[in-house]
């Protein structure tokens, strides 16, 4: 069967999974990649129906059953790390039935920053925050900060309201994640969302030329 | 207790253990749905909502395959297994509660063959399920799983009845439905309904399984068209 690349984007509550997947799916759109998406929701449903609306169909960037909302049973860390059986056979099924997909997002809430994703789930994670978690946040560490292999803090326009420091912010993330990349963004403007695009192509997608079979062309 | 006694001691531990991956702790059996109609009430409604899941449901039916795969184990019928997998798939009336059988079936499957490799029936199975000749129900993927780690029958039903039960408390302990000692209380009670399901239905045959539970169904059918739920199923 074939192995469509995966991304793990995982996050507290709040902090833009869902929006920075409806930011990086038009951009990877455009480059002709075709996405999946899979949102695993404490409460089913509302991200995966906002990004269907959104990107499928309002926008026709990919159909709307490639938008699938997964109930977590309230654990949301176990449907990704511990027991990811039914995100596993969600992407069978997936691998299966659209063998042209080019890359599979895997979104998962939680509100919690030792959230990871098993390795046999996602070959990439990006870790989200925000800034309105204070500017500690990179500071204080935990597994997905420094374990993941993008770190991006979202919400960079509320810095100053919130009293957060992005220079302190980005010194803290060059000391926690020993020269693993991170990324300032704002998803209400895009600022800096190219720069988490072009990781996923160079990082994920190896460069190379999209499948782009399923994709309706924007 | 000899050596391989205390292996399959081991085995059984390893697959009633919730931190096996097969997925079923995302799994509510409609209790959400009941929860979050105001239908069910603590501790006495939720033993009563189990006895009635395996007595009408889990019993004469998952349970009668369970048994009837191991028999034909025994008696090297794999077309009888594949039989016994569409029985179940086509008793299973209930969307999410099919899919999620089949997901967590086939999850299991993958899952053991990863340590389990010489096994022949189990490698037969996975096959099958990779051509789609079978669904990969949970009912006959545990049966099957069990053999291959030398789990006796009885023992598979009692895994998998006691499996069910630690699910729904769990999903009732997540829901606020109950507290934790609750939780345990009502595993104790529910230990007798599975010993007797487990001498009724061991020995029965394919022709003899069924499952009535009406309103289970309209349940479990209505939380698949909740708006905002945590559960699967």
């Amino acid at each position: 069967m074939t192995h469509i690349p995966r991304i793990g984007i995982g996050g507290p509550v709040g902090s833009g999974k869902s929006m920075l997947i409806e930011r990086l799916v038009p951009m990877l759109a455009e480059k002709g990649y075709s996405v999946s998406i899979i949102s695993n929701d404490v409460i089913s449903k509302e991200d995966a129906n906002r990004m269907r609306t959104n990107l499928a169909t309002n926008r026709g960037l990919l159909p709307e059953n490639l938008v699938i909302g997964l109930a977590t049973g309230g654990c949301p860390h176990t449907a990704i790390r511990e027991d990811p059986s039914m995100n596993l056979s969600v992407i069978e099924e997936m691998e299966s039935k659209h063998p042209d997909l080019d890359l599979i997002i895997i979104e998962s809430g939680g509100d919690n920053i030792t959230t990871t994703f098993s390795p046999i789930l996602a070959d990439y994670f990006i870790y989200i925050i925000d800034v309105a978690g204070g500017d500690k946040y990179p500071r204080k560490g935990g597994l997905g900060i420094e374990s993941c292999d993008l770190l991006v803090i979202n919400k960079i326009d509320l810095a100053m309201m919130v009293g957060a420091d992005l220079e302190i912010m980005k010194k803290d993330a060059e000391k926690i994640r020993n020269e693993k990349p991170f990324e300032f963004i704002n998803c209400k403007t895009d600022e800096g969302i190219m720069k988490v695009t072009e990781h996923i192509l160079h990082d994920v997608l190896f460069d190379g030329s999209p499948k782009s079979t399923i994709t309706q062309k924007v | 207790m000899d050596i391989d006694e205390i292996e399959q001691e081991l085995g059984v531990m390893q697959l009633s253990d919730s931190f096996f991956p097969t997925g079923i702790y995302a799994t509510s059996n409609g209790l959400e749905f009941l929860f979050a109609e105001k239908k069910i009430h603590g501790m006495v409604d939720l033993i009563k909502l189990i006895r009635t899941n395996i007595i009408q449901q889990l019993g004469p039916s998952d349970c009668v395959a369970l048994a009837n795969v191991f028999d034909s184990i025994n008696k090297y019928d794999f077309d009888k297994v594949i039989e016994v997998d569409n029985i179940v798939f086509a008793t299973k009336s209930i969307k999410e509660i099919r899919d999620a059988s089949t997901r967590s079936g086939v999850q299991l499957i993958k899952c053991v063959i990863e340590f389990v490799r010489d096994d022949k029936v189990l490698n037969q199975y996975k096959d099958n399920i990779i051509k789609n000749k079978v669904h990969g129900v949970f009912p006959v993927a545990f049966a099957i799983c069990c053999n291959a780690l030398k789990i006796k029958k009885e023992k598979s039903m009692m895994m998998m009845l006691y499996g069910f039960t630690v699910g729904i408390v769990g999903a009732a302990l997540r829901l606020g439905l109950i507290q934790h000692f609750e939780g345990q209380k009502i595993i104790h009670n529910v230990k007798p309904i599975i010993s007797q399901t487990i001498k009724e239905y061991s020995n029965k045959s394919l022709v003899e399984i069924w499952q009535f539970a009406p309103q289970m169904d309209i349940v479990q059918m209505s939380h698949e068209k909740m708006d905002s739920k945590m559960f699967i199923t």
